[in-house]
């Protein structure tokens, strides 16, 4: 049973983490490289679920997932599912409330690399996307792999949102945070005791990861 | 102000560009022959508004751009072609050499982006001209200014530019390194023949690397015209600091004097005394002597404690906010700088025969390419 909540939660983080991923660099593209017009409210839209309480979201997803919200009967009317209380949920509560993380370190990433190099490469006869490949993404990657750790951090740790939206299902929904906050109210100590040991080793690991890009990332820059 | 306009040589780029950016506005006109024209003008003038407007990193509100009969741009006509279409060549102050890459890498990146056909200069060729070959399997974090300038000249050149586009790129070099980037950049530009625009804010840059300069001020064209002319224009007088004015002089080393072991320099016709230099006879040094430190003297002077005293020919006397800018002939151009008081005296014009006196210490030598 631990196993499987501990792949449960694994999976519900990667998946989030991949959705998040060329949402943000296309975001940061947009907003810092083409500085598009209302790039100002496409960032303070993009780091909203981060000041809402994750509950908020949840109940927004709730309220647009579920067998009556404009999504979630539209998905039930053509493919017959049913999107609130799986673990899909569970990825998109994830997903929202780390895209923030994951989209301002990409943007911070993006922001380091000097324009100039950029715009050197342009003039050279490289297109927007070779620009892309072979300037900016090389030198922001370890930015954006320290966004994309933190986002996933903050994915394995998700809990209000997930709880409105997917619910706390054994097996199906429940992740780590929620088996931590079962176990509690059912008073099973030990079974607290290693679902915490478990969250703190996967935070652990992933924030030392996180922490080595950065310095690394850092020192090249420096 | 004269403007050429008799027998002028073809155009080479032409621009009418209107540009209202951040607060600013550039609205100017020009055009500019082949081979090395400056623009010139204090910080804030629009000389990189310029620069990027001809680059395509920035699109005028309004205007025309055309080179070698291209146009690139043209707000009537809906063109205007993405940088990465229009083959220039660009150095930026700092070179802005990719980090990640190595010098060879720098070098080939836009030469691989061309076709095969229509590539002009080898990477290896450029190397050795512009004295990098020892750089190439090296990473580019730990160069020299000087170096990061070669590299960053070489990359733009391999990518065979119809048009070198150069930012200040002496701006953040010491005095030795401006001094053998600027014999570089003569030597690119008398062997490989590709026209250049060279944006600076120092008089002394533009006088010994361009033949023409074009100065703006305040986003509006000042003067254009041959440099000598341009120079002593009324608005970069005001501008202009002619005290510090330097001139950027080749020079070749001789054998050094027989009596006191001095060494002596050949420039232009003249041999001069100079200060003890790292360069043995026979190599090639730059030297900069300050306007403001040439004595003019008519006829021999008397014995002074001044080792040199060679003659020299006035070609031309401009007189500027107080100020007197005395250009002379002595096989290479060299500028005086006096009071108009004292060029009254001498009565200073064309023609006259004078003697430059030069104190050794006066002249700085720059020795090639070290470090």
């Amino acid at each position: 049973m631990l196993f499987e909540t501990i792949l449960l939660t694994l999976r519900v983080a990667v998946v989030a983490t991949l959705l998040n991923l060329p949402l943000a660099l296309g975001l940061g593209w947009l907003v810092v490289k083409k500085r598009v017009r209302g790039a100002f409210a496409l960032d303070v839209l993009a780091s909203l679920p981060l000041a809402v309480p994750p509950v908020v979201v949840g109940y927004a997803l709730l309220l647009l997932l579920g067998r009556r919200g404009p999504l979630g009967s539209l998905v039930e009317r053509y493919l017959g599912l049913e999107i609130a209380f799986t673990w899909v949920a569970a990825v998109l509560a994830a997903a929202i409330v780390s895209f923030p993380l994951v989209a301002r370190a990409v943007m911070t990433a993006m922001e380091e690399v000097d324009e100039r190099l950029e715009r050197s490469a342009r003039i050279l006869g490289a297109g927007t996307v070779r620009v892309a490949l072979t300037i900016t993404l090389p030198l922001a990657y370890r930015g954006i792999l320290a966004g994309v750790l933190l986002g996933f951090i903050r994915a394995l740790s998700e809990f209000g949102a997930t709880i409105i939206v997917a619910g706390n299902i054994p097996g199906q929904t429940q992740t780590v945070p929620l088996a931590i906050y079962d176990s509690i109210q059912l008073g099973r100590g030990e079974e607290t005791r290693a679902l915490v040991l478990v969250a703190l080793a996967l935070a652990l690991a992933t924030l030392a990861v996180h922490n080595w890009l950065l310095r690394r990332s850092r020192e090249r820059s420096a | 102000m004269p403007e050429m306009k008799e027998t002028q040589p073809a155009a080479f780029l032409k621009f009418s560009a209107q540009k209202s950016y951040e607060g600013f506005t550039l609205d100017c006109s020009g055009e500019f022959e082949r081979g090395i024209t400056a623009v010139f003008g204090p910080s804030g003038s629009g000389k990189t508004t310029l620069l990027d407007c001809v680059s395509g990193m920035l699109s005028p509100d309004e205007g025309e751009i055309e080179v070698d009969g291209a146009v690139v741009f043209s707000s009537s006509a809906g063109i205007n072609a993405p940088s990465e279409k229009r083959r220039f060549g660009y150095v930026f102050q700092h070179g802005a050499l990719f980090p990640h890459m190595s010098v060879r890498q720098n070098v080939e990146y836009g030469y691989k982006l061309i076709p095969r056909s229509e590539r002009q200069f080898e990477p290896d060729y450029l190397a050795d001209l512009l004295a990098i070959n020892y750089l190439m399997d090296r990473g580019v974090m730990n160069l020299s200014g000087g170096e990061r300038q070669r590299v960053a000249l070489a990359r733009a050149l391999a990518s065979s530019p119809r048009l070198l586009l150069l930012d200040e790129p002496l701006a953040s070099l010491d005095a030795a390194h401006r001094a053998s980037i600027l014999t570089h950049l003569k030597s690119v530009s008398e062997r490989l023949g590709v026209p250049m625009v060279f944006v600076s804010h120092s008089l002394s840059e533009a006088l010994a690397l361009a033949p023409k300069m074009y100065a703006l001020d305040g986003g509006k064209r000042v003067a254009y015209g041959d440099t000598l002319e341009v120079m002593a224009h009324p608005v970069v007088a005001r501008v202009a600091d002619y005290g510090t004015l330097e001139n950027i002089l080749s020079a070749r080393v001789l054998e050094p004097d027989r009596e006191d072991g001095a060494p002596r320099l050949a420039v232009g016709d003249a041999v001069l005394v100079g200060p003890p230099t790292e360069s043995g006879p026979g190599e090639s040094v730059s030297i900069s002597i300050r306007s403001g430190d040439i004595i003019l003297s008519l006829g021999v002077p008397p014995l002074t404690s001044a080792r040199n005293a060679v003659p020299a020919v006035v070609r031309e006397v401009r007189e500027t906010e107080g100020r007197a800018l005395v250009y002379l002939d002595m096989g290479e151009t060299i500028v005086a700088e006096v009071t108009l008081g004292s060029a009254r005296q001498l009565d200073l014009k064309r023609g006259r025969d004078v003697h430059l006196v030069i104190k050794t210490n006066s002249i700085l030598t720059f020795s090639m390419d070290r470090g």
